[in-house]
């Protein structure tokens, strides 16, 4: 009896683990060109987002909500509205802060982290990060999606994210967005009301 | 001119009054009593804060979040609100462990005054051998790393910790907003380095 329940407790764990399973070379390029035309075609996006805060320690993640805003090609505005008021801005060569109404900036072009930062929010947001000088890269089917893992070759910044592991939907819009750090921590971002190509007015990216 | 000599005397006199003379604090004759600090001793409880750091003209902000592991044992991180990491630190009795910083943070002096300041802050037993009082306020006076701090009780509880050296207040901690055993409010307020730590309970 203890054998069986054994084996039907295995079966359950191989079937959890399969529910994900790798892409064949061609399903991962049809991912990339369906992603890649996407991005190509967007403008604008704007989206509310639900981040988590995983620290294994903490009893429950800490959860933030607010609203995202895109302009192509490479302005992105993160608004925090709850639990605190807080807002980043990359525009241009500069980061603008809100903090509560204290408003400060910093100038990425002095600012190399901060540059691959913008980049990789951007690409994150619009999906497009397939660049396999930069990551080493593995895709996944995942009922209907589609779960593509980056992990950094570059040293400075595979020193703060391990992978980033970005979930995308059938017609290749980003779902959703995980940052795992190299102590297995992480942050994920669950975006909601996705709109694509709605036109944002200038106010929104006003400093 | 003795005149002058005296004046100068009773200025030396008065600068060099103990912190607790100078603020009117009268002595209790009791021996050994238990220092406390409530304020993070829940290991049920998630402490999560909205934190802003201004160091001379620079200014940071993020998150803080303490939990207590275990008896005598907590651990703090601060990270930005996107969620990236700046500093995590264990602490334990009294050994300070680092588990990740930043590299721009990784200085001994920061790390130093960020260990003092986050070991005072989190203590949550302590014993005092001198106490004092003034009208409702109960003052006691407790070693943390070697340093002379005094406790400042009021009827909501622990309301202000003074780190103190010859007779002047070096670091103060203010609790604000206390209810339930959790300050709502905190700020660790350099008076010797512009440093300035506020927190916010989110």
């Amino acid at each position: 009896m203890n054998k069986i329940l054994y084996f039907l407790f295995f079966i359950a764990f191989i079937g959890g683990v399969t529910a994900q399973t790798k892409m064949s070379t061609q399903e991962a390029a049809v991912l990339k060109s369906k992603v890649k035309a996407r991005a190509d075609k967007t403008q604008f996006i704007s989206s509310d987002f639900t981040q988590y805060k995983h620290l294994d320690f903490l009893s429950n993640d800490i959860e933030s909500t607010g609203k995202l805003s895109f302009k192509a090609p490479n302005t992105v505005k993160w608004e925090y509205v709850k639990p605190f008021v807080y807002s980043v801005l990359f525009k241009g060569e500069t980061l603008y802060i809100n903090n509560e109404g204290d408003k400060s900036n910093v100038d990425m072009g002095s600012n190399k982290l901060f540059k691959e930062l913008n980049t990789l929010v951007t690409s994150s947001i619009r999906g497009d990060m397939f660049k396999e000088e930069h990551f080493s890269i593995t895709y996944f089917k995942k009922a209907k999606n589609s779960e593509v893992h980056f992990a950094p070759k570059d040293a400075n910044l595979a020193e703060f994210i391990k992978t980033f592991q970005i979930t995308f939907n059938s017609v290749g819009d980003v779902m959703e967005v995980k940052m795992i750090e190299p102590s297995n921590d992480y942050t994920q971002i669950v975006f909601s009301k996705r709109k694509v190509n709605k036109a944002i007015p200038d106010a929104v990216f006003a400093q | 001119m003795r005149y002058l000599l005296s004046s100068i005397c009773f200025l030396f006199l008065i600068s060099c009054a103990s912190y607790s003379k100078k603020n009117a604090l009268v002595k209790e004759q009791i021996n050994t009593v238990q220092v406390y600090n409530p304020y993070f001793s829940n290991e049920a409880k998630d402490y999560v804060y909205k934190a802003d750091l201004q160091f001379y003209k620079r200014k940071f902000s993020g998150i803080i979040i303490i939990k207590k592991i275990a008896e005598k044992e907590h651990r703090l991180v601060f990270a930005t609100e996107m969620g990236n990491k700046i500093f995590d630190f264990s602490f334990h009795q009294n050994e300070f462990k680092v588990n990740y910083v930043l590299g721009d943070m990784d200085k001994k002096i920061i790390l130093n005054i960020l260990q003092r300041d986050f070991t005072t802050l989190l203590k949550e037993y302590n014993t005092s051998t001198r106490t004092f009082s003034r009208e409702s306020l109960n003052v006691k006076e407790a070693e943390v790393g070697n340093k002379r701090h005094f406790y400042f009780y009021e009827n909501v509880g622990l309301t202000k910790i003074v780190r103190e050296r010859k007779g002047k207040e070096k670091v103060v901690y203010h609790f604000l907003e206390i209810k339930d055993n959790i300050a709502q409010r905190i700020l660790i307020e350099h008076k010797n380095i512009q440093l300035k730590i506020k927190l916010k309970g989110i």
